[in-house]
């Protein structure tokens, strides 16, 4: 009995340091552009699309292929901000969100196109996927959920330390803090917006590879994670990396908690619990503005 | 435009708009029911845009979780017509008040969110909607079920009948939604909303409770979603949880409807969505293609106009097809009253 | 007439600001000679701050020239500007509250010629911003933040500043301070545009002066030989 508990809550946390992944990007963009990216999820399809090009086309072993796409990620970012978002930039909500709701639906039917509807999952990482190491008898953690985990700790502390001690981390909070204040003294934010994407872009592919070696995926898979990427940032508290981290492994245990029970309710569990954390806590565990 | 004046683009215009309605009035004897149904379409999606352009273009309530109520109008329809026996006229607005009731609860989830935020939950909210339809007994969990053929006949023993009364009822529906959102614009919280939206300071002077506006503005959109759902029900003669709360078919085609045509008038909406079934009647065997195309056709107007094709439209003409603010009816008014002031004295 | 001593390092001539329709500045002259402190004084709404937000391209669209040691910057963007040597203290301050009083500092210098002052100099200068160091600017006050959005300026190795209504709201004793460090600041050769409301504090430490009503320049010359009344006159239009 205890030793179920102990495992289902184990698995959760392990889940949501996949959904922390999701969310990290995610989290970097709605605390620093004040913009809410609804092609989020279709971004990390798209990479793990990529992903999967890589390792089946050339064979190259899945880690190599992400840092192979780490600075083709991050120039996406870049000048996706510098030439598209930020024409949007100023302007009311309403723009962002109808360009990343239209670049959503484009790159869902882009892959349609191409890949088809059928579901895929990355492989090219040797044993790494079905091995596990038991903590007691009744108890395994995949050595794979762990990695993700753990990546997704070094992805917070990393995004941390870039935030809080470069200059561009200043330059960013600098921005977020006062867009206008920024270019009145000559600190363009045209510049550290598209920089800002960059980073988010080297997020996505982490999580792209992740979700990939993780999870099956189709080309309309994107929608999903963004809803549980948003529901982890809006739980953690909007400008916390930390919170976002927290808001993953909430959402994680409340799935499998509920997949416990009964497997068709994990996803609607997830969403409930999300909806009753936010009625109660508006503002999220640890709030920043 | 090859108009000389813009007086003439505006005839135009007026002569278009009232072409359009008396071919919707006379459609009965001027289409076979195959082009019933596709105007059973248009109407449906009319009735979805317009609600979506109430709350995106005036209230600013930016929602991509509008599907959550066709949804529930579709749900409620059948369980009252199919499950309960209501007499199925009776289960319409029925379908229309039970997606009212909805709404209350999503309102103080929505309501908490801010801008884009709300954007994204409202669609959270449509997500649990649409999941927990899959798990209603009786209504054929995650495959969904078909509408009784009674259900069908009570609205036309023969097909040919029964398109006429399902595109009649359309009709009405379309009718009663545009001439209602147009007078609540009018009224004095839409001038409000309007303001609001405009940056106007006039918007507190006026007296209007914009909070309060707003949430109006949610509510009066449910029960017209519920009874496009429950047509659109009656038309597919099916309910299931991914066709009847399809985020794509009742939200994201909207979007593209509203935001091409127009966000922000009454007119875009409609040239929207009448831009939209000329581009499929064209379009539709490119399949994802069309989506693709619709996606980047909203990217670039949007760029371009964030008013749409309707602002493209309004700098040539001189005023609005169907004003919405007095201001500007008052306007519209005083230039045409001004002539009067140099009309020659008559002799005394 | 007012005669230039040398050549300027800054030259505008004929600059208009537009917002929309709007003109807020309207067809202005001015120039500032290395070295000079030049006031720019006017009732509110006068176009002050739409003038300075210009020189450093920002705000409104602009019509005319604008030349800094002789190149024509009209056309460049706020960064290019800013590393040239333009630093502007904004208005309101501007600090970025969630930033300590360091990192707020730190950004003049990234922003400017990479030369010049160090945060440490700035110390120097406002003692008191030493152990605030690591305080979020956000937290300190009026009279602080000034210092910090003074010094911010100073860090990008200005040769002009422009300063828009560093004194308000802040106590006398403390405007006192801040237009010593001015003159200070000056008599290293940084030339210095003071937009003021204060009129007899900006005509008591400028060289020369401008007065603007309603966009334009209705009045310039040289504090000590332009009358009271003159300036009234053009202050507030008659
Ligand atoms: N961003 C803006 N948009 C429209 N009008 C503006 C804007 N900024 C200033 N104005 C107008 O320009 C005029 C000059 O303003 P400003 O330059 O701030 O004057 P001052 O600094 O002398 O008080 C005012 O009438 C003001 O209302
Ligand atoms: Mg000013």
């Amino acid at each position: 009995m205890i030793d179920t508990i102990a495992n289902v809550l184990l698995q959760g946390i392990l889940l949501g340091g996949l959904y922390a992944l999701f969310a990290l990007g995610l989290s970097f963009s709605m605390g620093v552009m004040r913009f809410v990216n609804i092609a989020h999820g279709d971004f990390i399809v798209l990479v793990s699309f990529l992903l999967l090009v890589l390792t089946t086309a050339l064979g190259l072993n899945v880690f190599v292929a992400l840092i192979l796409v780490l600075p083709v990620t991050f120039a996406g970012g870049f000048l996706l901000q510098r030439f598209l978002l930020q024409r949007a930039a100023g302007s009311d909500v309403l723009l962002p969100l109808l360009i990343t709701f239209g670049l959503s639906i484009i790159i869902q039917n882009g892959l349609l196109q191409t890949f088809g509807a059928d579901s895929h999952v990355l492989a090219g990482a040797g044993t790494l996927q079905t091995a596990s190491i038991a903590l007691t008898s009744g108890i395994y953690i995949g050595v794979l959920p762990l990695l993700t985990l753990l990546t997704a700790v070094a992805l917070v502390l990393g995004l941390d330390r870039l935030l809080n001690y470069t200059r561009l981390g200043s330059h960013i909070r600098a921005v977020a803090d006062d867009v206008a204040a920024a270019d009145l003294i000559g600190l363009s934010s045209g510049r550290v917006y598209a920089l800002a994407m960059g980073i988010v872009g080297v997020t996505v592919a982490i999580a792209a590879c992740f979700m990939g070696l993780n999870m099956n995926f189709d080309p309309t898979s994107g929608p999903d994670r963004l809803l549980i990427a948003f529901e982890a940032v809006v739980l953690g508290g909007l400008g916390s990396l930390w919170g976002t981290l927290a808001g993953g492994i909430v959402l994680g245990i409340a799935q499998t908690v509920g997949a416990h029970f009964d497997t068709a309710w994990q996803l609607i569990i997830g969403h409930v619990v999300f909806l009753v954390l936010f009625l109660l806590r508006p503002q999220g565990l640890f709030p920043k503005y | 435009m090859a108009f000389r004046s813009p007086s003439l683009a505006m005839l135009a215009c007026r002569l278009a708009l009232l072409g359009g309605i008396a071919v919707l009035l006379l459609a009965p004897w001027l289409f076979d029911s195959e082009g019933l149904a596709v105007l059973t379409q248009f109407l449906t999606l009319l009735v979805l845009a317009l609600m979506w352009n109430l709350l995106a273009g005036y209230a600013d309530i930016i929602t991509v979780g509008q599907h959550a109520f066709v949804g529930i109008g579709a749900y409620a329809f059948y369980g009252f017509a199919a499950l309960a026996g209501v007499n199925p006229y009776a289960a319409i607005p029925l379908a229309a008040l039970v997606a009212l009731v909805a709404a209350v609860p999503a309102m103080a989830i929505v309501f908490r969110l801010r801008a884009a935020y709300l954007a994204v939950g409202t669609w959270v909210v449509a997500q649990v909607f649409m999941l927990l339809a899959g798990k209603l007994p009786g209504f054929g969990f995650g495959s969904g079920v078909s509408l009784p053929i009674a259900v069908a006949q009570a609205f036309g023993t023969d097909p040919a009948g029964r398109y006429t009364t399902i595109y009649l009822l359309a009709l009405g529906l379309a009718a009663v939604t545009l001439i209602s959102t147009w007078l609540l614009l009018r009224s004095r919280i839409g001038i409000g909303l309007t303001a609001m939206r405009d940056n106007e300071e006039a918007a507190g002077a006026l007296g209007v409770n914009i909070v309060r506006a707003r949430i109006l503005c949610f509510l009066w959109t449910a029960p017209f979603l519920g009874l496009a759902g429950a047509i659109i029900t009656l038309q597919n003669l099916r309910i299931s949880p991914p066709a009847s709360f399809s985020i794509i078919d009742w939200t994201v085609f909207v979007i593209f409807n509203v935001v091409i045509g127009g966000i922000g008038t009454l007119e875009g909406p409609i040239l929207g969505t009448a831009l939209f079934f000329v581009l499929r009647a064209y379009f539709s065997d490119l399949g994802t293609w069309h989506l693709i195309i619709l996606g980047v056709l909203s990217i670039v107007v949007i760029l371009i106009e964030p008013r749409g094709l309707w602002g493209l439209l309004r700098r040539v003409l001189p005023g609005d097809l169907i004003p919405v603010s007095h201001r500007r009816a008052a306007a519209a008014g005083a230039v045409r009253a001004a002539p009067e002031r140099f009309e020659p004295q008559p002799p005394a | 007439m007012v005669i230039t001593p040398s050549a300027p390092l800054l030259a505008v001539e004929k600059l208009s600001v537009f917002y929309d329709q709007f003109r807020a500045v309207d067809s202005v002259d001015l120039t500032v000679t290395p070295g000079e402190i030049v006031s720019i004084i006017g009732a509110n709404g006068a176009g002050k701050s739409s003038f300075l937000k210009a020189i450093v391209g920002q705000g409104g669209r602009v019509a005319g020239s604008i030349r800094f040691d002789g190149q024509d910057i009209a056309a460049w963007p706020t960064s290019r500007i800013v590393g040239a040597g333009i630093a502007l203290v904004p208005e309101g301050r501007r600090l970025f509250p969630t930033l300590t009083v360091e990192e707020n500092l730190r950004l003049g210098w990234d922003v400017g010629r990479r030369g010049g002052m160090t945060a440490e100099e700035v110390f120097d200068l406002f003692p008191m911003l030493r152990e605030k160091r690591r305080v979020p600017a956000g937290q300190l006050s009026g009279g602080q933040q000034q210092m910090v959005a003074l010094g911010r300026a100073l860090l990008s190795d200005p040769r002009l500043m422009l300063c828009d209504e560093i004194s308000l709201g802040l106590a006398p004793a403390i405007v006192n301070d801040l237009y010593a460090l001015l003159e200070k600041i000056n008599r290293r050769g940084i030339g210095i545009v003071l937009v003021e409301q204060d009129i007899s504090r900006a005509l008591n430490v400028a060289h020369r002066f401008y007065c603007f009503l309603e966009g334009r320049v209705s009045l310039a010359g040289v504090p000590r030989a332009t009358g009271r009344e003159t300036v009234m006159k053009h202050y507030f239009g008659s």
